[in-house]
């Protein structure tokens, strides 16, 4: 479907195909756009992003613009908010809004103002596009050959400063997250691996891996310390930050062995 | 140059639809034989017999555990995210069929007298297209991960996110020496681009090379391979669901159908990258040498049979890979990805243009030789004279090693060598070994 | 091999490389600080980047001087080097430098005044280890090379998305070097993150406006735009959407009310010597940029957006001079005086004519040497925890330090705009090409904030000379030789500008024409 309608539009011909995906994806932006202001949990306001985004990237295409739509989908879509995704997953899935306001009346406001800025755009914008045809896409097409060249074209003639320039904006990027993510390690902060195996066979350190917990052993709890050959119990086996406990009569008993 | 895409969106409804369904076949069918023939490569490779039960040679065995799945219980862990959990194999399996619209099976055909390309259909982008598939298929594999609300599915999600985009820069950054060669992003082109054979002349020799980009632009196709494996979570680069670290990584909630969805998508985009290789790289469906110099070989169905062998071909290094390296260490890995493959990526880009511009001007041999020599020799100069800096290597002995090669005394623990020199065999001195009792009381 | 068509028929615009140099020196000088990080010894990087980034800045003014004169537009249309552009290049270059000394002063504390590594996180154990020990991290000079290219290119920017490239490319090193202080380290990365999330709210507003400017004109570059202005059949309301919206990002930078709000916040956490070259470079590229889209691109919608814009001059300058007058942290105050600073600039710009732009370079250069001096000050008065901004600390000032005081002192009057200063020259050069231009109500506007903003000025002198001396009152650090250096710049120009600033007028006078 994608192509055809691509080349419909490339050949600057509007066909029922282009209104009806239109149509149809169109409120699915709007919808998902406010998904994302208004989901409490911060993936999900993600995820609608994802979603609207992926409309954008569709909307671009329709508009004989399949170069900027595919961009579009892997630049933002994939990367950007997988990016976001990555964030907000380790920040946990429980981070939701705090509903309280630190300024008084501020979410009033800024909806209030946040919809009159909108009406105002969009009332002025429909005013002057309401009735506007699109010209000369045709001709911009001729010029190299397609979209692509002629994308190309823009980027290596008219805007090459421009372009160029953006090297020196990545270059920041990089160093900026090399800054601010980058912990370089003093030389006497890094272990080496004689130092770990020194370490780990000192004579007061038991170099094994722990024992796993009494989980299914005795029974379904992680709480529940595994049992070493001797019998008894080990503590190593349990997390530090559970609550040790005895064990019931049942749960000591071995499983499987009440109808012998 | 979009004249030539405009045999494509010209199909009649039934067509297309027929197309459709012959890429969901063969992308069904293609999984449902991988698995068999995974199963099997690797038995042999392993000196055992495999699955060979079910049907002819076992070859119905997937068909059976794709049933057996389907009707197993589904659960729904009770801490996950219900949309997400039920949505993201929908957009995993989703995504990995759509990227193979793009791909060209084979030449105009003719089908009950309507003249039609055997591939869906193909955009001036189309390879964008597959990655931008790509990089939307690896929502399902994080949402899946996240949605489950347990640990490991959730590392194993972050860790194929994080995987799957550095490899996607690697594997974009290859396929664009390929653009830059054939002048297109369209996939029909870019087979078309491949068709004649390349004469290079190199001292003296007039070598005649097929026009596949596997060998004009071999760096390019390393890497593509490398990242291809990488992109689709495949050993040794299957970090995301490493048994020994994470259970089942991003799946290890899922049962049943959508367990099943994970499975499909994972080996529909083997098939995809061993299709968009074959495309890219390995000449699209024409017919390799031998065949090709028959007239009929590339025309009618035929190259449908060609396309499909090597794609299989390459699914079979896929297998070969499985079961001959031992899994990376996620460090690792990501250093090779971002240090080794995507600098190399770049390096080769800038020479390929750089070819280009000594081909395109009106220089004479002796000067491209220069301009492109002098350069490879002053890099090879510097890294035959760079100072080595390295440290000589400290004895690496552990301190408190008594004669027996124990630290602690006798009752201490053995301690392996080191310097990884591989000691001397102790059966050659001790007559009889005695296991000692470990203590299993330190428990402090 | 389908095609090497689309290959031969690309020609590279042509580029005046000349006229191009000083941003490109910048830029590759700033390439080449990147790769001393990745190679260099950690001991040498320190003097290999200072003497690496002086000598590049002092590479670009040679080229600005050396294209002194040229008027083109080159690189397809992209940069235009003109009289404006090359005396805002060449300014940016000078202020640049001079807060290049104030960054690398090493003297007042271990380290300098950036932050080892700003990674690690705030008040944990290892960042009180690294406050002691590390020595300042060198990619700021990088950074601020980068900036200053950006901001050289802002001001010399010919097309709408040049400009918004250039934007970016300034503004992102200016993001991060909030976020390195060496002291109060949450407050600025605070400071960062306010700066950077606004930041980005004022490019997306400036990127929408270029979006609707295109859709009005059809083009991007100024001199289309001013063509399209009086033709472009496109309804009249996507131009003034559009140019409300570009004007909105570039009021963003230039910190003038309402869009001033991150400013007292950024001042206040980032580290000292970058509040300086914010307030001096920032200041200047921001205004260069407004100035070329206002005077070339939509100099024939003058009569629509001249008032709005005198509406807003008016509003900064009245936000900046009240609110200066509540403030108790001498950064903020000088904050808020450079938000009033900036509404006095808007005044000649307004003025729409070679008089206010004239008078506008002028006040941007005064300004910007008097802030330098007055925030190098600022360093100075320290005690053990670093730089002592609450103004009840400058307390008695005077008698622990009477030079300082003195230089302080004499910078606050120049704020105010006291004769003998270059603040009465540079207000009064504004004011005069406002009238001139028949914008009385600005200059009325702006004597009364003049007159409101004074007060603040007065209470901070009679506070450092009239007040005895404190238990808190702390001693003036003796400055480095580059700070030191850095404030004698600052104040001698302010003096200078005073008494002789005939030569700079007429520069200015010269510079002042557009090429479209």
């Amino acid at each position: 479907m994608n192509g055809l309608v691509t080349l419909a539009a490339a050949a600057g011909e509007v066909k029922g195909g282009e209104a009806a995906t239109f149509y149809l994806l169109a409120p699915i932006a709007v919808i998902c756009a406010i998904g994302m202001v208004w989901a409490r949990n911060a993936v999900h306001s993600a995820l609608f992003l994802v979603v609207t985004m992926l409309c954008l990237g569709v909307f671009y295409v329709l508009q004989a613009g399949p170069f900027i739509g595919m961009v579009q989908i892997i630049v933002y879509t994939g990367a950007i908010m997988m990016l976001f995704l990555f964030v907000l997953m380790l920040v946990g899935r429980d981070a939701s809004d705090s509903l309280i306001e630190t300024l008084r009346g501020q979410r009033m406001t800024a909806v209030l103002l946040g919809l009159g800025f909108a009406g105002l755009v969009a009332t002025g914008l429909y005013r002057a596009l309401g009735n506007l045809d699109s010209v000369g896409l045709t001709q911009a097409n001729s010029v190299h050959g397609g979209n692509v060249p002629g994308i190309a074209a823009l980027l290596f003639t008219k805007y090459v400063f421009a372009f160029e320039v953006t090297s020196a904006l990545l270059i920041t990027a990089a160093v900026g997250a090399m800054i601010l993510a980058h912990i370089e390690k003093r030389p006497d902060q890094k272990i080496a691996q004689p130092e770990r195996m020194r370490a780990r066979f000192a004579p007061d350190n038991y170099p094994g891996p722990k024992p796993g917990p009494g989980v299914f052993a005795n029974s379904t709890s992680v709480a529940t310390p595994a049992v070493l050959p001797d019998g008894t119990q080990s503590e190593r086996s349990m997390s530090k930050i559970l609550p040790q406990r005895e064990l019931t009569a049942a749960e000591a008993a071995p499983k499987g062995t009440e109808h012998q | 140059m979009d004249d030539k895409l405009t045999q494509f969106g010209q199909d009649v409804w039934w067509l297309v639809l027929a197309k459709v369904l012959l890429v969901f076949v063969f992308l069904v069918l293609m999984t449902l034989f991988a698995i068999w023939y995974e199963r099997r490569v690797v038995a042999r490779m392993q000196v055992r017999p495999g699955p060979n039960r079910v049907g002819p040679a076992g070859l119905l065995q997937s068909l059976a555990d794709g049933l057996k799945l389907a009707f197993k219980e589904d659960i729904m862990p009770k801490m996950a995210d219900k949309a997400v959990f039920f949505i993201a194999p929908v957009i995993s399996t989703t995504c990995a069929f759509t990227a193979f619209a793009v791909i060209p099976f084979g030449p105009t055909v003719s089908v009950f007298g309507e003249k039609t390309p055997i591939q869906l259909t193909d955009v001036p982008v189309a390879v964008l297209l597959v990655l931008a598939c790509s990089s939307m298929g690896i929502y399902g594999i994080v949402l899946g991960g996240w949605a489950s609300g347990s640990t490991y599915p959730l590392l194993g999600g972050l860790r194929s996110s994080a995987q799957m985009i550095s490899y996607e820069v690697a594997m974009g950054l290859s396929i664009v020496a390929v653009f830059m060669t054939a002048g297109t992003m369209s996939t029909s082109q870019i087979v078309d681009a491949q068709k004649d054979t390349q004469t290079l002349t190199l001292g003296g020799f007039d070598l005649t090379v097929p026009g596949w980009y596997a060998f004009l632009l071999i760096p390019s196709f390393l890497i593509y391979a490398i990242a291809a494996v990488g992109e689709t979570n495949r050993a040794p680069f299957d970090l995301p669901e490493a048994e020994s670290e994470l259970v089942g990584g991003f799946h290890t909630e899922y049962s049943s159908l959508k367990f099943a969805l994970f499975f499909l998508a994972e080996y529909i985009n083997m098939v995809t990258v061993s299709g968009l290789a074959t495309t890219l790289f390995l000449g699209g469906w024409r017919a390799p040498w031998p065949i090709s110099l028959w007239d009929g070989a590339n025309q009618g169905w035929w190259p449908l049979l060609w396309f499909t062998i090597k794609v299989l071909l390459l699914l079979f290094v896929f297998v070969w890979l499985r079961g001959t390296l031992p899994r990376l260490r996620y460090d690792q890995f990501m250093r090779f990805g971002w240090k080794v493959l995507i600098p190399l990526s770049l390096l080769w880009i800038l020479t390929l243009a750089g070819i280009r511009v000594v081909q395109g001007s009106d220089l004479t041999v002796q000067a491209r030789l220069a301009v492109v020599g002098g350069p490879i020799l002053v890099a090879l100069a510097i890294w035959m004279f760079w100072p080595d800096k390295r440290k000589a290597i400290e004895d690496p002995g552990v301190h408190g090693v008594d004669a027996a090669g124990r630290i602690g005394g006798t009752e201490g623990f053995p301690v392996p060598p080191l310097n990884l020199e591989v000691p001397v065999s102790p059966r050659a001195q001790r007559v009889l070994g005695e296991r000692e009792t470990v203590s299993t009381s330190k428990e402090s | 091999m389908t095609t090497d068509i689309a290959a031969e028929t690309l020609k590279l615009p042509s580029l005046d490389y000349a006229a191009l140099a000083p941003m490109l020196i910048l830029f590759g000088v700033g390439c080449v600080g990147v790769l001393v990080e990745a190679i260099a010894p950690k001991k040498a990087r320190f003097p290999v980047q200072l003497v690496l980034a002086v000598l590049g800045i002092a590479a670009s003014l040679t080229a600005i001087v050396l294209a002194a004169g040229t008027e083109k537009v080159t690189a397809a249309g992209a940069v235009a080097v003109d009289g404006p552009g090359l005396f805002l290049q060449g300014s940016i270059a000078v202020l640049g430098l001079v807060a290049l000394l104030l960054i690398s002063e090493r003297s007042l504390e271990r380290g300098g005044a950036f932050v080892a590594q700003a990674a690690v996180t705030a008040n944990s154990e290892a960042d009180r280890d690294q406050a002691t020990r590390g020595s300042g991290a060198t990619e700021v000079y990088p950074l601020i090379i980068f900036s200053l290219g950006g901001m050289m290119l802002f001001a010399a920017a010919n097309d709408l998305l040049t400009m918004f490239v250039a934007l970016e490319v300034f503004s992102l090193p200016l993001y991060l070097l909030c976020a390195m202080a060496r002291r109060r380290r949450l407050l600025s990365q605070e400071a960062a993150l306010k700066y950077f999330l606004l930041g980005a709210f004022a490019s997306a507003f400036f990127l929408f406006g270029i979006a609707l400017v295109y859709g009005y004109a059809g083009r991007v570059d100024f001199a289309g735009i001013h063509a399209a202005v009086l033709d472009s059949p496109n309804d009249i309301a996507l131009l003034y959407i559009g140019l409300a919206m570009v004007a909105i990002g570039l009021l963003f930078k230039a910190a003038l009310a309402p869009f001033h709000v991150w400013t007292p916040d950024v001042y206040q956490g980032a580290p000292t010597p970058v509040t300086a070259l914010m307030a001096a470079c920032t200041k200047v590229a921001a205004f260069g940029g407004l100035l070329r889209v206002l005077y070339v691109a939509f100099e024939r919608s003058q009569w629509d957006y001249r008032p709005v814009l005198g509406a807003i001059a008016v509003l900064t300058m009245l936000v900046g001079a009240v609110l200066a007058v509540t403030q108790t942290d001498i950064k903020r105050l000088l904050a808020y005086s450079s938000i009033a600073n900036a509404g006095y600039v808007l005044v000649g710009v307004l003025a729409i004519s070679k008089a206010g732009l004239a008078s506008s370079l002028f006040y941007l250069v005064a300004y910007g040497f008097s802030v330098l001096a007055a925030f190098g000050i600022v360093t100075l008065v320290r005690d053990a925890d670093g730089e002592a901004t609450h103004l009840s600390r400058w307390a008695g000032l005077g008698r622990r330090s009477p030079l300082y005081a003195t230089l302080f002192t004499f910078l606050l009057l120049a704020f105010a705009g006291i004769p003998l200063t270059s603040g009465f020259t540079a207000k009064f050069g504004v004011f005069a090409a406002a009238i001139e231009a028949d914008q009385t109500w600005l200059v009325i506007a702006g004597v009364i904030t003049s007159a409101i903003i004074a007060f603040p000025y007065l209470r901070v002198v009679v506070m450092m000379w009239l007040s005895e001396p404190g238990e808190s009152t702390p001693a003036v650090s003796l400055p480095g030789a580059l700070t030191a250096a850095a404030v004698t710049i600052g104040a001698a120009a302010t003096l200078l500008l005073g008494i002789v600033p005939q030569p700079l007028l007429d520069m200015t006078e010269n510079a002042a024409h557009f090429v479209r």
